[in-house]
């Protein structure tokens, strides 16, 4: 069971709430959630925000490949999902991303909680640009998708 | 011929429209698009080394998002995309 959503932070903002609900079952003994926010520096840098931008139909679908791959990868059969990435600009700590994962026992919903950030960083088409202090920005350098 | 190239990340800084066009007199592989986009950052930017490296690094999707090869041929109007290296998260 995935959800998988683009988040446009002009409209709509990302709560755990809705993965709460999403996730409930008595199925599930381990409910896992990684948060991804927004921090105040990097590389020496002193950040104000991030715009984030996504191609997202070419996100959604990488998202649920990600997911259909953690039964053979992780061995992972019973599960629920609940991923959502932000798009458009984010203050200091706003959320960015929400993994939400459950499962019937605890190391298994770490397994796949990290499995599924690690893979969307390397996969999914997000960019990132950071806002400074002084009023200079940057889109950050990534990884190529180039074979 | 026209292929539209839509604009994503880093790529976003060669133009303030979302999309840059160009026209083919027949069908073209990828290495012709980029091309043409060197030559814009060549016009607009003045050769720009990073706009460059960031079109080097790039890779291309269709309009059904799937990759596209260098040797690909395209033959009808279609919006590609410019992918360039992600980070997420």
């Amino acid at each position: 069971m995935l959800h998988a959503k683009i988040i446009d932070s002009s409209i709509e903002k990302i709560e755990i709430s809705k993965a709460e609900h999403f996730l409930k079952s008595e199925k599930f003994g381990a409910v896992i959630y990684f948060i991804g926010v927004v921090r105040d520096n990097n590389e020496n840098k002193k950040v104000n925000g991030i715009t984030y931008d996504a191609k997202d139909t070419m996100v959604i679908k990488s998202f649920e490949e990600i997911y259909n791959e953690t039964e053979q990868k992780l061995g992972i059969k019973n599960k629920a999902v609940f991923i959502e990435h932000v798009k458009g600009h984010l203050k200091l700590s706003e959320k960015s991303i929400l993994i939400g994962v459950a499962c019937k026992h605890r190391d298994e919903a770490y397994r796949l909680s990290r499995f599924i950030i690690e893979e969307i960083k390397k996969r999914s088409p997000i960019w990132k640009k950071e806002h400074y202090e002084n009023e200079d920005s940057e889109w950050l350098k990534g990884i190529s998708l180039t074979t | 011929m026209k292929i539209s190239v839509e604009l994503f990340g880093a790529a976003r800084e060669f133009s303030k429209t979302k999309y840059l066009e160009f026209n083919f007199s027949k069908s073209c592989k990828l290495i012709d698009i980029k091309k043409k986009l060197y030559e814009h950052v060549d016009n607009k930017f003045n050769g720009n080394l990073n706009y460059k490296e960031i079109i080097k690094s790039s890779a291309f999707c269709s309009d059904k998002d799937q990759l596209i090869k260098e040797n690909q041929i395209l033959n009808k109007n279609q919006i590609i995309g410019i992918i360039p290296p992600i980070g997420g998260g």
